[in-house]
């Protein structure tokens, strides 16, 4: 029973992936004036890319078919860690948050390599920036959920989620604010989000995660973007369990898992408001200002781990 | 003598005396295989010594003192069968893969003098991680250091490579200087230098003495093992070796210097006064942060992968001083847990880097630079090769699913684990270094995305890249010799945990690991099992491809000038971290009064590295100028010098008569 709700949830991140990326496209239009593309849109362009010719060029290895593939099956094992709907996960109470953002470095390892061996200017360039973000945002990430293992006492996500959900809500730390607001800035990094990359972009001087899959096509290129998909989805899914679990069903009863999921997609739907609006208001930072952003990230996170110190006792 | 004991002195004397005295009485390709043939039975037999030694705890093994003047004897307890095995792991494929290597790049005579001092190497540094005795441990030190020596200038000579050499024999001695200190601080307490002796009077001995020992123990230490400040010796001996040599120096010479280290700060000190642990971790994250970044800057591949050693000692020890901290606040299943973190890390970092150096070598063997804007596109020319080299890259950058990932982890989930002590300088510090530990792993992953990307992916930026041939067959045995190992820890901790929890048990009564710190044994076979499938199904999705032009803007074809080479792709970090590096830069363009249609322009760029001038600088003065000082006593003038004989004579004797 548990691990049927387990993969279930695993099911959610994974396929309801490209919707969240569809609605926050059309979030993003409407704040724009424009009408916007059916939130279907991302479905029928998987399903479009899946159907095509997957092209290499003739001077790359092996690994330039490997790295999509690695990196899908990354992402969807990231997404096992996350609780969606009921406090459980199916890698959630094993496998702790090192293994979490580890995981997501060797899918973005992978791609790196897939891009350089497409042999052409615009891989190279995208891994060399992504290489500096990732390595830099790497530090807040790992600091705020520090932070958090710190004051549940528990490292695995799903513990640390149990713990926040017998917290009551109008009782949350100085600790919480810090972590969260550095996971925050530390999830529009890592999903290449406004304004540390433009989503959207295709020119060369902005690029940085679109320079890495420019030289992909068909399948490959349909595995990249619902892995990037699902990754933006269990980023943001992972922020709710952290910071705003209540109502996320505890025992086994379908009652409970339904409104659990209902209060979900209303916790989603605000996150992708705030997410499009960002995306909206803000301004592309300079490629050597986002070093700074991480910066403030990271320093906002080592507030929270020093806190703990006097939060917790 | 039981068949361990008989396996071991067959070890000693193989690697010793018979392969030497083999190669040196006869000059046959048949005398020199046969010898090759004797080191791996050596490796095999030292092998099984150590494992069959770890199991039964056998402790005694072999005492020579009958054949020298001082007490000389060798025992294995579990902390030396480790590192035993771990040398003898790594020594059998670098031979393998060594026996190709030298023969394509050597003469007859240069390749009987290599194979003679690469047993003596292995001889030496097997020789100190089972030494019993402050003899035959400084012993084994002094001739690992000469023998590593003597195989840089084998590979060639030149003012730049003596320099190099000069500097490496020099920190060397300055780093086993200290270490003998540490030997004779014990004298008046264990009237011995039996490592039994010692460890009894450790415990006894007052505070400002241990404290003592304990700092020349970390200098000492430091030196070999190439803490910043002292590795400056590191980036210059490494790279000049030939590779097989540098993959024994970086993968197994170092982990010499943690034996060290450990034995005499855990084992014979019990750790160090309170403030130990906090220096070790300094100094570790400054080692840690700074290799990486030099390393990231590199474009020699074989600089590159020195700069790397030098970050993952700053690993190891930031293991050790975190057990430090947890030893000195009484702390046991944390001193554990960072114990056997750093203890792994040193394991794994043997098979990756000599993996890694042994890849630099099969790529100078078919390319004949190891220059990474001279490299690219050899995965498709040396398939097998790279796909060893990869499985290289992906465990140092510490990636799951890759051994790196699990030493990292452990040593991630101790800093974790000390939030949990009662000192708030403990409680924050520790937790604060995962956010050092975090970015060391993110900045490895980079260096090594660009040292593989660069020299194995895209296309060939050279002539000598583009016609790269597949290495030798032994070559390739010894790459994924190591490579498997590295997968297999990976995939299966399981296999190196538990007997590292019994390991550290033995050296620090009480200590061991939280329990739910061993479960990442389970969970990474599940995690292999999940990311391996999910990428087989995506696999099913996808047809065959089909070969199709890059599209290169409308331009005849894309060029190799137009990929990211090595020392563009780290520009934004070299930017970022510009304060680190300040290179000294050279601009000279002509004419002046054309800023924009230069005639030619002339870039220079050289990296003194901050530290050299700031620290090195003023020593080597200060000795420069004593010396200067010293040299008016040379006069040349005999009488003189007869004078001093006598005046030193006098001064004995009266010391003599009024010391009772």
């Amino acid at each position: 029973m548990k691990i049927m709700v387990d993969i279930l949830q695993l099911l959610l991140l994974i396929l309801g992936a490209p919707l969240v990326r569809g609605i926050i496209a059309r979030f993003k239009a409407r704040l724009q004036k424009r009408r916007g593309a059916s939130i279907w849109r991302p479905y029928v362009e998987l399903f479009k890319l899946l159907r095509k010719e997957d092209l290499t060029p003739p001077t790359s290895s092996a690994v330039f078919r490997l790295a999509p593939v690695l990196l899908f099956g990354c992402t969807v094992c990231v997404a096992a860690f996350i609780p969606v709907a009921h406090v459980s996960a199916l890698l959630g109470s094993r496998g702790d948050f090192f293994l979490l953002v580890y995981l997501l470095g060797l899918g973005r390892f992978s791609l790196s390599l897939g891009a350089l061996d497409g042999g052409s200017a615009f891989g190279g360039m995208g891994a060399s920036r992504e290489a500096l973000i990732s390595s830099l945002a790497e530090v807040p990430f790992l600091m705020g959920l520090v932070a958090l293992a710190i004051l549940s006492s528990r490292a695995d996500i799903t513990g640390m989620v149990a713990w926040t959900l017998h917290q009551n809500i109008f009782n949350i730390s100085t600790v919480h604010i810090l972590a969260f607001t550095s996971l925050a800035m530390v999830v529009l990094a890592e999903t290449g989000r406004m304004p540390v990359d433009n989503p959207t972009t295709h020119l060369e001087l902005t690029m940085i995660h679109e320079g890495m899959l420019l030289e992909y096509s068909g399948p490959s290129l349909a595995l990249i973007e619902w892995a990037s998909a699902i990754k933006l989805h269990a980023m943001l899914a992972l922020l709710i369990a952290l910071f705003g679990p209540w109502g996320m069903a505890a025992g086994g009863s379908g009652w409970g898992l339904a409104t659990a999921l209902l209060l979900y997609c209303a916790k989603v739907t605000v996150l992708m408001v705030l997410l499009s609006v960002i995306e909206s208001a803000a301004a592309k930072l300079r490629m050597y200002l986002v070093p700074d952003f991480l910066g403030v990230a990271s320093a906002v996170s080592a507030l929270a781990v020093i806190f703990t110190m006097w939060v917790k006792r | 003598m039981g068949p361990i004991e008989m396996a071991f002195a067959y070890l000693l004397s193989v690697l010793g005396v018979f392969v030497p005295a083999i190669l040196i009485v006869s000059r046959g390709a048949r005398a020199r295989r046969l010898a090759i043939t004797l080191i791996l039975t050596a490796g095999v037999a030292g092998g099984l010594v150590a494992v069959s030694s770890f199991l039964w705890q056998t402790t005694s093994l072999l005492d020579l003192s009958w054949a020298t003047p001082f007490p000389f004897s060798f025992a294995v307890d579990r902390l030396s069968a480790f590192f035993l095995l771990l040398v003898c792991a790594v020594a059998v494929p670098v031979t393998i893969f060594a026996s190709p290597y030298f023969d394509l790049h050597y003469s007859e005579q240069q390749r009987r003098w290599t194979w003679a001092f690469f047993s003596l190497f292995l001889l030496s540094m097997i020789v100190v991680v089972t030494a019993s005795t402050g003899f035959a441990f400084l012993a084994g030190w002094e001739l690992m250091t000469l023998v590593s020596a003597a195989l840089i200038l084998i590979e060639g000579d030149s003012p730049e490579r003596r320099h190099n050499v000069f500097v490496y024999l020099l920190m060397m001695h300055v780093g086993a200087a200290a270490v003998a200190g540490c030997f004779f601080l014990f004298l008046p307490y264990s009237h011995s230098l039996d490592f039994g002796m010692i460890r009894a009077a450790g415990a006894a001995m007052p505070g400002g003495i241990r404290a003592a020992v304990f700092l020349s123990a970390f200098v000492g230490f430091g030196a070999k093992a190439g803490l910043i400040p002292l590795h400056l010796w590191l980036p210059r001996a490494h790279p000049i070796a030939p590779s097989p040599v540098s993959a024994l120096m970086s993968g197994i010479m170092l982990k010499t210097a943690v034996y060290g280290f450990v034995r005499f700060a855990f084992d014979f000190l019990g750790g160090g006064p309170w403030w130990s642990g906090y220096v070790v971790l300094v100094v570790a994250a400054f080692t840690g942060l700074l290799g990486i970044l030099y390393a990231i800057a590199e474009h020699d591949l074989k600089r590159l992968l020195a700069y790397s050693s030098v970050e993952n000692i700053g690993i190891v020890f930031l293991g050790l001083g975190t057990s430090l901290i947890f030893l000195a606040h009484h702390s046991l299943l944390g001193a554990g847990l960072a114990l056997v973190g750093a203890l792994l890390h040193a394991f794994n970092h043997a098979f990756f880097k000599s993996l890694l150096f042994l890849g630099a070598g099969a790529i100078s063997s078919s390319t004949h630079t190891v220059d990474l804007n001279e490299l690219g596109g050899l995965q498709r020319r040396m398939p097998v090769t790279g796909a060893a080299v990869l499985i290289g890259c992906c465990s140092i950058a510490g990636l799951p699913l890759f051994n790196g990932f699990v030493s990292e982890w452990l040593i991630f989930r101790s800093f974790l684990a000390g939030s949990s002590l009662v000192d708030a300088k403990a409680g924050i510090i520790l937790p604060l270094m995962v956010g050092i530990l975090a970015l060391i792993g993110g900045l490895a992953a980079a260096c090594f995305v660009k040292a593989f990307g660069v020299a194995f992916l895209g296309r060939p930026r050279s002539a000598e890249a583009e016609h790269a041939q597949e290495a030798p067959l032994g070559m390739r045995v010894g790459l994924w010799m190591l490579g498997a190992g590295c997968i297999c820890i990976g995939i299966l901790p399981g296999l190196l945990l538990r007997p590292l929890v019994s390991l550290v048990q033995v050296l620090v009564p009480g200590a061991g690991v939280p329990e739910e710190t061993l479960s990442i044994a389970y969970i990474i076979p599940w995690i292999a099992a999940i990311v391996l499938g999910t990428s087989a199904l995506a696999a099913l999705l996808r047809p065959r491809a089909r070969m199709a032009r890059t599209w290169a803007c409308g331009l005849p074809g894309l060029t190799s000038r137009m990929q990211y080479t090595s020392t563009v792709f780290s520009k934004p970090i070299r930017s970022v971290f510009a304060q680190v590096y300040r290179p000294d830069r050279k601009v000279e363009q002509l004419p002046t009064d054309q800023p924009y249609f230069p005639a030619s322009i002339a870039y220079q760029s050289v990296r003194t590295t901050s530290y050299e001038r700031v620290l090195y600088r003023p020593f080597v003065e200060l000795f420069i100028s004593l010396a200067h000082r010293l040299r008016r006593l040379q006069t040349g003038n005999i009488q003189i010098y007869l004078l001093y004989i006598f005046l030193a004579l006098v001064s004995l004797l009266t010391f003599l008569r009024f010391q009772r």
